[in-house]
Parts: structure tokens; C-alpha cells; sequence
């Protein structure tokens, strides 16, 4: 690894080749690379390679981005292939060979590198992404308690950046757009294993059916390209064994629980 | 008026068989053994069935080199599928906690691959006791 | 699109539990069961050489438990690689979903039926 010289700006005095996947709905019949000839220090990530290119050679490259720092989830693309946040990927160990940068797989392009995240955000609304509590409490009743272990059963899946990565790497998603997804996922499990939560059944019902949970075959990459090691493969996994056991104990269950999935 | 026009990428007809899914493939592929392998005892079965000359040609069968190479072809099979079934297993349960620490997930595949080892080991060794005794 | 709040129920536990259930028996006793019947037995090492008679087999195949056992390991070795080899032809496309459960699930179903007939007709 370089040493990174903190007071002073490092010189670019290597370049590296950007090969990214251009289009523009206006004027393009499809997507088509196009390459980049960019100094870089070594220091650098590939967003501000991209930054590079957009401020000093082509102001036409469109791309998300904003923290910069591995946390506000927007800069997701495939770069050499691998689903990755363009911050959080330096270029000094993808160079010298050329980087080819894609937007994220399994996702509809509007232009250049950004990809049509609407459906995402509906997947995520629809498993009632808020505490359903278990036992109502007025303000004046005073706080919900939480042990340290109780916080630690959900935490994990707390921190999901929504940067979708996982469903980029899922080759269910790819074949199967209505397919719930890992992110979804980890966010019904977020919820479902808080202990201040009631609304576990309402989420298993609602992921009961083919687009649910039965869409994943353990392939396992989600948790793989997870920037944040939420782990999403297990929070399907481990909804598959409760959606099964579920599917045979809903006859010896009381009438009144749940929204019921349709038999 | 919009001028989006969201451009659909295919998926690969091989995604299956290219980097990083390949592993996955191989292993589901596991299940053809097993398969196999059962054909193998419903053959034994249906042999049984029709009586002593046809079990008799069964089991001249499960001498043979090329009983032997199967046998042998299903085992290495057989024992990639225990490994990775275990890889997997551990994603189907909700997180462990012992001491205060989540049980990190290749620690659950080792005693899984253990206990298999052990219960293989223990079937064997109760036919070498059977066999012992007189 | 939105996703339905109360979606169809998937069939998908039933075999997704059968696929569990045989997944486990061969990861525990698979390689035994491969080396016992494959290669101890036939050549008679560790057993004696009457372990594998037509008259042995019989009467273990004709005890209850012993049916038991045969049912469940053949039965649900078959359902757990039908659900594997569904889910693979489904990954590679391999042709319209009905006829892939007809040829995996169907077959299983076929065979569990060809097991459980052969072994009442060998009698107790």
C-alpha cells in the first residue's frame, strides 16, 4: 500500500484507462462504452476518477454520488464487473489494467450510469418498514427498554445504506424483477426481530408468495457485495424457514392474528 | 414531454455458469448425486422385489469396476455436497449469540461438517461391531 | 411495480421442507451410506460376506422399521435432488416451468410411489 501524504495534494502522474458504459435516451439506440484516458493518484477512488472526467474532459458523464464515504448508498455500479460503491474502490488496486465501469446490473439505465431505482423504493414501502409496537405506550408511559442483546438480534440489519448492491449481485432479481430482494429483506428483518415489534405476521404474510421469499435459491452473493456486512442472504434464509413453518402452523393458529396471505 | 427512455439489459442466457455464480451452480449440481445414488438403492429395491437370482445379479453388479468408480464418483460428490450444505445452513437460522458475541457463521459450518463426520463415522462402525459379533 | 400486501400463498415450503429434510439425511449419513453399500458390502470387508445375502436384505427390507428407513432414504434423497434440479434447469432456462416440475417433482413423486408399492409387496 502507497503512503498517502496528508498535507499536500499527490501529483497524478499515472493515468489509467476508464472504459464506462455510455447512453443517452435522446440520441442513443443503446448502450455503448466509451473510454477515458484519466491521471490518477493513488489516493484516488473510482468516483473521483468519474469526477475527473466529468469536470476536465466530458461534462456529459452522468452518475450518483454524494457522501463520498461508503454510507449515503448512491454511487452503486458494476466496476470490472463486481457490483461496488465507486467511493469505496481505489483505483491503485484495480490499475494498471484498463477499469470498466457499468451501472448496476439487473437495473433499467435512464442515462449513463444511473439506473431506475423506483421499484426498489416501492419494494421497501410495502413491508411496513416502520415498529408496529408490540405493546402500544403512551409518551408520558415513558420510553420502550431495549437490552443491549435485544438491539443486537436486529442491529445488523439496521445498516443498510439502500445502495442496492445486493440486488445487483442477485441473479434471481435479474431473472425476476418482481422478487422482493435482499435490501427488502433485511429491512422486514430489521423490523421483525425487534423486540418492540408486534407486526412480525402482517411481514411474514406479505412475503409468503412467489415474488416473496420463494424467489431465493441461497445463491448467497447478496451478502457478498453487502458494503456494510448486513448480511441480507440471511434475512430471506432465515424467513424461509419461518414463511415454511409458518405455512403449516396457520391451521393450528388463532383466527384473529395476522392479515392472512391469500390460501 | 419525457425524454426517459429506461434501456433494459438482458440477462445472460450462462449467467449461471460465469464468475461469481459458478460455485453456486456446482453446488446445486450436488443433487444429481444424491439422486443418483438413490436410483442406485431403488435398483437394489426392485432386484430384491423380483427375488433371489435378480439380487443375485445386483450384487455381482456392486462388484464390478464400474460400480466401483461410481460408488467412488458419488462419495467425492456426496462429501462436497455435506461441505457446502453446511455453508448454506447456517443463513436458514436467525443469528447465534453465545457470550455475548454473534457465533460467526463458519464456526456453525465446522460443527455442522463435524457432526456429519461423527454420524457417518458412527453408521459405519455399527456395522463393524454387527459384523464382530458372532 | 408495487407489491401486493396479501400475495398468493407460494406451494413452495412443501417442497422446500422435503428438500431440508433430505438434504440433511445425506449430509449426515450420505458418505456412509456410499461406502457401506457401494464398497463394504460388496467386497466384504468389515462385514461378513452373508451381510449382503438376498435372504438378509429381505428381512431387514421386510421389517417395519427397516421399511421405514429404506422409504425415507430413497424417498427423500429423490425430493431433495427434484427440488436442486428444478431450481437449475429454472437458473439455465432449460424449458417452461410446468414441464420442469412435471419432469423433477413428477418423477420424485413416481418413484416415492414405486418404492412404497415394492416395499409392501415384499411382504412382512
Amino acid at each position: 500500500m502507497s503512503e498517502v501524504p496528508t498535507s499536500e495534494i499527490m501529483e497524478r502522474t499515472k493515468t489509467i484507462e476508464l472504459r464506462v458504459l455510455r447512453y443517452r435516451p435522446v440520441s442513443d439506440h443503446e448502450p455503448v462504452f466509451q473510454a477515458y484516458q484519466v491521471p490518477y493518484s493513488d489516493d484516488m477512488s473510482v468516483l473521483q476518477v468519474l469526477q475527473s472526467v466529468k469536470d476536465t474532459q466530458d461534462g456529459t458523464l452522468s452518475f450518483r454520488w454524494s457522501c463520498r464515504m461508503a454510507i449515503c448508498g448512491s454511487c452503486g455500479m458494476m466496476i470490472n464487473g463486481d457490483p461496488r460503491l465507486a467511493c469505496n474502490t481505489f483505483v491503485r488496486d484495480l490499475a494498471p489494467n484498463p477499469v470498466t465501469v457499468e451501472p448496476l446490473r439487473n437495473f433499467p439505465i435512464e442515462r449513463d450510469l444511473v439506473v431506475t431505482v423506483g421499484d426498489f423504493v416501492k419494494k421497501i414501502e410495502s413491508i411496513y418498514p416502520y415498529i408496529i409496537p408490540k405493546t402500544p405506550k403512551s409518551i408520558e408511559a415513558g420510553e420502550y427498554l431495549q437490552t443491549p442483546a435485544q438491539m443486537a438480534a436486529y442491529e445488523s440489519f439496521s445498516d443498510c445504506i439502500n445502495c442496492m448492491l445486493c440486488y445487483a449481485a442477485c441473479p434471481q432479481f435479474g431473472a425476476n424483477p418482481d422478487f422482493i430482494g435482499p435490501g427488502a429483506m433485511a429491512l422486514l428483518q430489521r423490523y421483525n426481530g425487534d423486540s418492540r415489534d408486534g407486526g412480525q405476521q402482517l411481514r411474514l404474510d406479505s412475503i409468503a408468495g412467489e415474488d416473496g421469499v420463494w424467489s431465493c435459491t441461497a445463491v448467497g452473493v447478496c451478502s457478498d457485495a453487502c458494503p456494510k456486512q448486513v448480511d441480507p442472504a440471511n434475512a430471506v434464509n432465515q424467513n424461509k424457514t419461518k414463511s415454511a413453518l409458518d405455512f403449516f402452523l396457520r391451521f393450528i393458529r388463532p383466527k384473529d392474528q395476522g392479515a392472512g396471505a391469500k390460501s | 414531454m419525457s425524454e426517459r427512455r429506461p434501456y433494459v439489459r438482458a440477462q445472460p442466457r450462462d449467467w449461471w455458469a460465469r464468475k461469481p455464480y459458478l460455485g453456486y451452480t456446482l453446488r446445486e449440481l450436488t443433487g444429481v448425486g444424491v439422486v443418483v445414488y438413490g436410483g442406485i438403492l431403488l435398483a437394489g429395491l426392485i432386484s430384491l422385489a423380483r427375488g433371489p437370482e435378480a439380487f443375485e445379479g445386483f450384487r455381482s453388479f456392486l462388484t464390478s469396476p464400474l460400480s466401483l468408480l461410481i460408488h467412488l464418483l458419488l462419495l467425492a460428490v456426496m462429501i462436497w455436497h455435506v461441505v457446502t450444505w453446511f455453508q448454506t445452513m447456517p443463513k436458514t437460522m436467525p443469528k447465534l449469540i453465545a457470550n455475548g458475541r454473534h457465533v460467526p457463521q463458519q464456526k456453525l459450518t465446522l460443527a455442522g461438517v463435524g457432526i456429519a463426520a461423527v454420524c457417518s463415522a458412527a453408521l459405519i462402525a455399527a456395522f463393524l461391531i454387527a459384523g464382530a459379533l458372532p | 411495480m408495487t407489491p401486493h400486501p396479501n400475495p398468493r400463498r407460494s406451494m413452495a415450503p412443501i417442497f422446500w421442507l422435503m428438500f431440508g429434510a433430505g438434504g440433511m439425511l445425506s449430509a449426515l449419513f450420505g458418505p456412509a451410506l456410499i461406502v457401506l453399500t457401494g464398497i463394504m458390502l460388496p467386497f466384504g470387508l468389515g462385514v461378513p460376506g452373508g451381510f449382503g445375502d438376498y435372504s438378509h436384505v429381505l428381512r431387514f427390507a421386510q421389517n417395519p422399521l427397516g421399511k421405514l428407513i429404506v422409504l425415507a432414504v430413497i424417498a427423500l434423497f429423490f425430493w431433495h435432488g427434484a427440488e436442486r434440479i428444478f431450481l437449475t434447469l429454472k437458473d439455465m432456462r432449460a424449458g417452461a416451468l410446468p414441464i420442469l416440475r412435471l419432469a423433477t417433482y413428477g418423477v420424485a413423486a413416481v418413484l416415492t410411489l414405486v418404492t412404497l408399492a415394492l416395499l409392501l409387496e415384499i411382504g412382512f
